[in-house]
């Protein structure tokens, strides 16, 4: 699979904003299978904004995505199994305890047994908090929880949108592993913006927003 | 999980009163309807006689009118008035005999020996409140039959049987004994074998088909003496004042008790239809409520929908469980509804079997109750997938 952009201009943007940008307004930018892109800016860019345009959860831009060269209406379709996101909210339920809030997503595939499900969530050391409500928990436990449960699912793309931005540096070591493992697993791309230098993953591109 | 997430954003509160105010609407309607269903052919059988609404007019007797006695009369002028009066829907005369009659038994027969003067009157068969196979008469029969009203016989037997000490007698022994008529007029007569076939509990007169009693004032009766002394009124609104002033004024009297039968029927049927609206109002109120809850609680729990969306929950799945909800919620209560006023309609049918000779009508409860479900669930099914599918898609806002 690999995801085509062309022309994108959020509305709410200006040319003057993003004309130096290397995605917005620009021809043909491509994301392409296997490949680890970082996509690099400050704030108010509009980091998350492209991530939400790939992912279909805003449709606020003017431009043309394509999906395998197919532009699609509704792309909700491609949620269950091509493209799976780290949002930057994390978009946890905080009345469902850990566990729960990454069964509710794998419960739409059953991509992962109960057991590999209870082994990530000790490899990122919350085994203690696995029945714990996410309401409890600090920003950088929710944001392991949040990164778990985008890999439980079948994906050609993971989109991971300033996924370390609360965790300190063994926790990012062990969190980009697995998330190595799993790409490589399933033989898939990975689009993860920063707000600067990011070294947990060999990018094959860096494009300055 | 899902359901245990959902279940979550569900106020209690808010679904015991939909539940409970849904309950009491629909219990009211089905009753209420039923009611009206098993009671119809009751109201519609006390009231044959007099239609819908009527009343059976005459006029005063004052002591000039017994001196005069043409008064009693209504004269065509003041018939085709009364027609006139936009209370009055239909006018009926009332036709009696200008002849001399008599009734009496012979000695051979089984009953006592008895000779008496009568009256006739007739009025179209549509008002009789006796319907009898008997009730009918050609020239070539030798029979007249009679329907006498009903508190004539009450007067014979608590009144003077008692006091002579006659037995008394019931409605199937009168109706079994023959005896004879004789006419008279116009210096000829003639006898015929009469019984008495009915009693009517509304027409105070001795009654005998219209058709025997046209031919026999043609007879027998003195001539240009077919004159009207009573008639029959059908009114559009039994209710409306200007009928009782218009009476007042023109010194006619009027049986009132017949009028207030009709009264009393009009005054059930309207507070039966009162009772009915007021049940629609309560179900379209509950209706609503439970609605805009609905939408509240979509509303309040927006961000929870939308992540649920976001990651991967399609809009049927995420409004499933509002949808299985309100369903399973308006089901519980109609078929409670439904039971309730099956126990309502037992309790009054028999009360009313006790009071009259009643046969019930059809049970609509079920039909009805089951339709409603259906309604309301379509509506709830089809309004939720609406305002979930308008929450969790992202607008173009270009």
């Amino acid at each position: 699979m690999q995801i085509e952009l062309n022309n994108i201009k959020p509305t709410y943007m200006s040319y003057a904003e993003i004309s130096a940008s290397d995605v917005y307004l620009r021809e043909n930018v491509l994301f392409v299978k296997g490949e680890k892109y970082l996509i690099k800016a400050n704030s108010g860019h509009g980091k998350t904004s492209i991530l939400n345009f790939i992912y279909g959860s805003s449709n606020n831009f003017d431009g043309q995505i394509n999906y395998n060269k197919i532009t699609y209406e509704d792309t909700f379709n491609l949620r269950k199994t091509k493209i799976s996101y780290v949002f930057q909210d994390f978009k946890l339920f905080p009345n469902l305890t850990v566990f729960e809030n990454i069964q509710l997503k794998n419960n739409l595939t059953n991509y992962k047994t109960d057991e590999e499900i209870d082994s990530l969530i000790k490899q990122v050391l919350l085994g203690h908090k696995k029945d714990s409500l996410v309401k409890k928990l600090s920003l950088g436990q929710k944001q392991r929880v949040a990164i778990l449960r985008a890999l439980c699912q079948p994906f050609k793309f993971l989109l991971l949108d300033e996924p370390f931005s609360h965790l300190d540096n063994e926790n990012i070591k062990i969190i980009s592993n697995i998330i190595n493992q799993e790409i490589q697993k399933q033989n898939s791309s990975l689009i993860m913006t920063s707000l600067g230098e990011a070294y947990f993953f060999d990018f094959d591109k860096v494009l300055n927003l | 999980m899902l359901f245990k997430l959902q279940k979550k954003t569900l106020v209690l509160s808010q679904i015991i009163g939909y539940a409970l105010t849904i309950f009491v609407g629909v219990t009211i309607i089905l009753a209420t309807s039923q009611l009206y269903f098993d009671i119809k052919p009751l109201l519609s059988q006390q009231t044959e006689m007099f239609k819908s609404k009527s009343a059976v007019i005459s006029k005063n007797i004052s002591v000039f009118k017994t001196i005069d006695k043409e008064k009693i009369y209504f004269t065509k002028k003041e018939i085709i008035e009364l027609e006139n009066q936009s209370f009055t829907k239909n006018i009926s005369k009332f036709n009696s005999a200008t002849f001399k009659i008599n009734a009496y038994s012979k000695k051979t027969e089984s009953v006592p020996v008895f000779y008496t003067d009568l009256f006739f009157e007739s009025i179209p068969d549509t008002y009789l409140d006796v319907k009898t196979d008997e009730w009918k008469w050609e020239t070539s029969l030798d029979f007249i039959p009679i329907i006498i009203p009903e508190n004539y016989l009450n007067l014979y037997n608590f009144g003077f049987a008692e006091s002579q000490g006659l037995p008394v007698l019931s409605k199937n022994t009168i109706s079994q004994i023959e005896f004879n008529i004789q006419i008279s007029g116009n210096h000829k007569s003639k006898d015929y074998k009469s019984k008495i076939v009915g009693f009517s509990n509304k027409v105070n007169s001795i009654l005998v088909p219209e058709e025997f009693l046209s031919w026999a004032n043609k007879e027998f009766g003195r001539i240009n003496k077919n004159k009207t002394s009573r008639v029959l009124i059908e009114f559009n609104n039994p209710t409306d004042k200007t009928i009782i002033e218009y009476f007042n004024e023109n010194n006619y009297s009027i049986n009132k008790d017949k009028l207030e039968f009709s009264k009393l029927v009009f005054f059930f049927k309207s507070a039966l239809i009162f009772v009915f609206l007021i049940a629609i109002v309560i179900i379209v109120l509950s209706v609503s409520f439970i609605l805009l809850s609905l939408n509240l609680i979509i509303q309040k729990n927006k961000e929870l929908l939308v992540n649920l969306y976001n990651i991967g929950y399609n809009y049927n799945r995420i409004a499933k469980f509002y949808q299985v909800s309100a369903s399973l919620i308006t089901l519980i209560s109609i078929i409670s509804s439904i039971i309730i006023s099956n126990f309502i309609r037992n309790y009054y049918l028999a009360k009313i079997i006790n009071l009259f000779d009643f046969t019930a009508n059809k049970n609509y409860i079920l039909l009805f109750g089951i339709s409603l479900i259906l309604i309301l669930v379509l509506v709830y099914n089809i309004l939720l997938i609406r305002n979930i599918k308008k929450i969790v898609i992202p607008r173009n806002e270009k």
